[in-house]
């Protein structure tokens, strides 16, 4: 009889508890944690995303981010991977980098931690050559790609980055093969590219946008032009089937609470409709691509699915 | 190519940047007098906390304290016979002989001077050189800038003088510790141990604070100064206008300058070499040579002026290469980084206001160097060294470990430091030369990297090394650096048994 009593009391706490929750959540300052370092690529995205957040959510709201750098972007991630998933921990997060990372090396999170929240900006590829290697057009590269195999250096950020990602789909498409040059960091890479020491390279196009007039921007991987730079016409249009970039988003543990979830989602969501934000964000060289909840999931796990291919095959280190 | 020159100007005037340079050309002076602690430790203490701060207010910090150090240690060269910085020792050859012959007032006033004409020369070699060869960096791939490290981290083996196989010790260290981390191309863990704070590899600020400041601040606790000699009311000081017409040293000027700003662009060598360089040339073409040594004026002279000639120069490699010339040049460049600003073509491009800002505050950090040092405070500069040590060091301490921990926020870094500063200390004992630790971790990381990225370039030919003039040029240099001296030594040699 107590005992019943005891767990009608139980049971009864725990809806008025839950119903709480759903009634003031956020009641206290969300941490937003990201991976790197002040003033990068991510830290501008959440700095700039969280005042509409915060005005989207409501009842004065309010995102602290923290910034936690190291490896890549994995300390930040793992930790809030590991946070408890009760709506006040969120994370930035990066593909195809975060997905390539369980496959390359031993991470401690897999694609089944978080709660996807909404990708925000994707930054899409292009490909470049340096104006001394003489192949201002698609169709010159590639016949010098199928003529000679591996003659041509592809100078990129990373082995398992985005840029990797976007040769792979190149070769895969046009049966070619390139060698590899992999710099630390998109800098160095286009620097190289400047001076003509590679000849061709795979870059975003925030990192080209500016520099059209010292090399040949030979095509943008998106379905359709970018608004970030309209008169650089897509792989598609050129009769090749390529479309990647670097992407950025936000995420929270997974196991959260589905009204936080629901609430957390809808307010992402309205970003891709907010003039305000997307001038923000034009004003930080992001380009803005907003996809929430159940269909960032499915994109995570196609970038999975397709590195895990490919490290399979031809694993990159 | 200089009119972002003249755009820079304004934001150097901002209250704030100008601010910073005073405060730093103060402080710098504070740090230089005291013995023991030098610019490169005072820099490397201070860059963990400018994460904060505007680049300019940061980078003018900087600037002002690596001037005013190069003349703070003058004084208790001048006052004590013991130089207050590694660069100050050739200053105590005439300085402290005129110090003793009442002259010391004087001996100051000439360091000021001299300090002010070499950094005011070196800030406008900065300013003329750096912005046309940040062009010609583009020529340099990866086998290029492979030899540019191979080059420096030759000449710093062989040029820092006293022992090479010391330094070439010391030098390995550094390039070991640059393995630490991930593997630059394939990014797998090397001498991590699981430990996901050593992925990125070894923090240059981490290393940096626990090398160079660490070791003199135990020796600043331990050993007590004696301050016998100090007596400000003996340094029979004039008025700076009335000592400035007594001062015409405008060959050794001319020449110490030129030297200074030669040495510093030189990666390896540094102050005390310029220092050293520029007081011999003085001597052997003075006319009274005997009199040097016994309180000759014009050797302060020909000493202080090469060693703030070097400052400014030091940063052409380091900016526009990403090669720093010497230690402090190699901390500078830390503090360039943890704003953002990579080093190389793209910073001219793309921050110009930030890097020709530095340069105008270098330039303005020698000139209020005359005004600060030379006309307000000779005499209470000199005071300086009766500070409480213990006190001091103890300060500087906490700097460090709050700094150090600022970095990522976390208390692995500080052990990490402290296990430095450990290594370090036991270094400084067995007489191995820090530098090298240093730009080793700098140029080794840069030297695997791009060597590896030039062979991928070559498809594993490693003919790729030598396929262009810039390559080979480097080549012979550093062939030359290496057996240079020991050539030089044998022609002697062979000359004494003729």
């Amino acid at each position: 009889m107590l005992n019943i009593f005891k767990k009608t009391a139980i049971a009864g706490a725990m809806i008025l508890s839950a119903g709480a929750a759903l009634a003031e959540y956020p009641e206290k300052p969300i941490q937003v944690i990201v991976g790197y370092s002040a003033g990068g690529g991510t830290d501008v995205m959440a700095r700039t995303a969280a005042p509409f957040i915060e005005k989207y959510l409501g009842d004065g709201a309010s995102l602290v981010v923290k910034n936690m750098p190291g490896a890549s972007g994995q300390i930040g991630v793992t930790e809030a991977a590991n946070a408890d998933p009760d709506g006040y921990t969120l994370g930035t997060f990066n593909l195809p980098g975060m997905m390539a990372r369980t496959i390359d090396r031993e991470a401690e999170y897999d694609r089944d931690s978080f709660t996807y929240l909404a990708n925000v900006v994707n930054d899409p590829n292009v490909i470049v050559t340096s104006k001394a290697s003489g192949l201002d057009t698609l169709d010159k590269l590639l016949e010098e790609a199928k003529a000679n195999p591996l003659a041509i250096t592809v100078g990129m950020s990373s082995l398992g980055g985005d840029d990797h990602f976007a040769l792979i789909k190149l070769e895969k498409a046009t049966d070619t093969e390139f060698t590899i040059v992999p710099f630390k960091g998109s800098a160095p890479a286009r620097t190289a590219l400047l001076g003509g020491h590679v000849a061709m390279g795979i870059l975003n196009i925030s990192e080209v946008a500016e520099f059209q007039d010292q090399l040949n921007v030979l095509g943008v991987a998106t379905n359709e032009r970018s608004q970030f730079a309209p008169d650089l016409p897509t792989f598609k249009e050129q009769g090749l089937d390529l479309v990647n970039g670097s992407m950025r988003g936000f995420i929270a543990p997974a196991g959260l609470p589905e009204d936080v979830q629901a609430k957390l989602i809808e307010a992402f969501s309205q970003l891709s409709d907010d003039q305000e934000f997307l001038d923000a964000m034009a004003a930080t060289a992001n380009p803005v691509e907003v996809v929430t909840g159940e269909e960032f999931k499915q994109l995570t796990s196609d970038l999975y699915d397709l590195a895990n291919g490919v490290w399979q095959t031809t694993p990159w280190n | 190519m200089y009119s972002d020159l003249l755009h820079a100007l304004p934001d150097v005037f901002a209250w704030t940047n100008f601010a910073a340079v005073v405060i730093g050309v103060i402080a710098g002076i504070v740090v230089g007098a005291m013995p023991g602690l030098s610019a490169t430790m005072a820099i490397s203490v201070l860059v963990p906390f400018t994460f904060g701060l505007e680049p300019l207010v940061a980078l003018g910090l900087m600037a002002g304290i690596y001037n005013g150090a190069m003349y703070g240690g003058a004084i208790p060269a001048v006052l004590l016979r013991i130089p207050g910085t590694p660069a100050a020792v050739a200053t105590t050859f005439d300085g402290y002989p005129m110090a003793q012959k009442g002259e010391g007032g004087f001996a100051l006033q000439v360091a000021v001077v001299s300090s002010s004409i070499g950094g005011i020369a070196s800030a406008f070699a900065l300013m003329l050189l750096a912005p046309p060869l940040s062009k010609v960096t583009l020529l340099f791939g990866p086998s290029e800038v492979f030899w540019v490290a191979v080059f420096g981290l030759a000449s710093i083996i062989f040029l820092l003088g006293g022992n090479p196989i010391k330094g070439l010790i010391s030098a390995c260290f550094g390039v070991f510790v640059s393995v630490i981390g991930s593997d630059p191309i394939y990014g797998n863990d090397r001498f991590t141990f699981g430990q996901l704070e050593m992925l990125d590899g070894i923090n240059i600020v981490i290393l940096l604070v626990g090398l160079y400041a660490l070791p003199p601040v135990i020796d600043l606790l331990e050993t007590p100064l004696k301050t016998d000699g100090v007596n400000s009311s003996k340094l029979g000081t004039e008025p700076i206008w009335k000592a400035l017409p007594r001062m015409k040293y405008w060959k050794t000027w001319l020449r110490g300058s030129l030297l200074g700003i030669w040495i510093g662009i030189l990666p390896g060598a540094g102050g005390s070499m310029a220092a050293f360089m520029s007081y011999n040339e003085a001597r052997r073409t003075s006319k009274n040579p005997e009199k040097w040594g016994e309180g000759e004026p014009e050797g302060v002279a020909a000493a202080e002026v090469a060693n703030n000639a070097d400052t400014a120069s030091a940063l052409i490699p380091a900016l526009t290469l990403g090669i720093p010339g010497t230690a402090v040049a190699a901390v500078m460049l830390g503090g360039l980084l943890v704003h953002g600003l990579q080093p190389g073509p793209m910073l001219f491009r793309d921050n110009p206001d930030i890097v020709f800002g530095f340069m105008w505050q270098f330039l303005f950090g020698a000139i209020l160097l005359v005004l600060l040092g030379g006309s307000l405070a000779t005499n209470s500069f000199a005071r300086l060294l009766n500070l409480p040590r213990p006190l001091l060091g103890s300060v500087i301490i906490v700097l460090m470990l709050i700094g150090v921990y600022s970095i990522h926020g976390r208390m692995f870094d500080v052990y990490l430091m402290l296990g430095f500063g450990a290594i370090g200390w036991v270094m400084d004992r067995l007489k191995f030369p820090l530098p090298p630790v240093v730009l080793g971790l700098i140029l080794g990381g840069f030297a695997e990297e791009n060597l590896r990225l030039a062979l991928r370039i070559g498809r594993g030919d490693p003919m790729v090394l030598f396929q262009n003039t810039t390559s080979l040029i480097l080549v012979a240099l550093t062939v030359a650096v290496v057996v240079g001296p020991t050539l030089k030594k044998r022609f002697i040699d062979s000359r004494k048994k003729a």
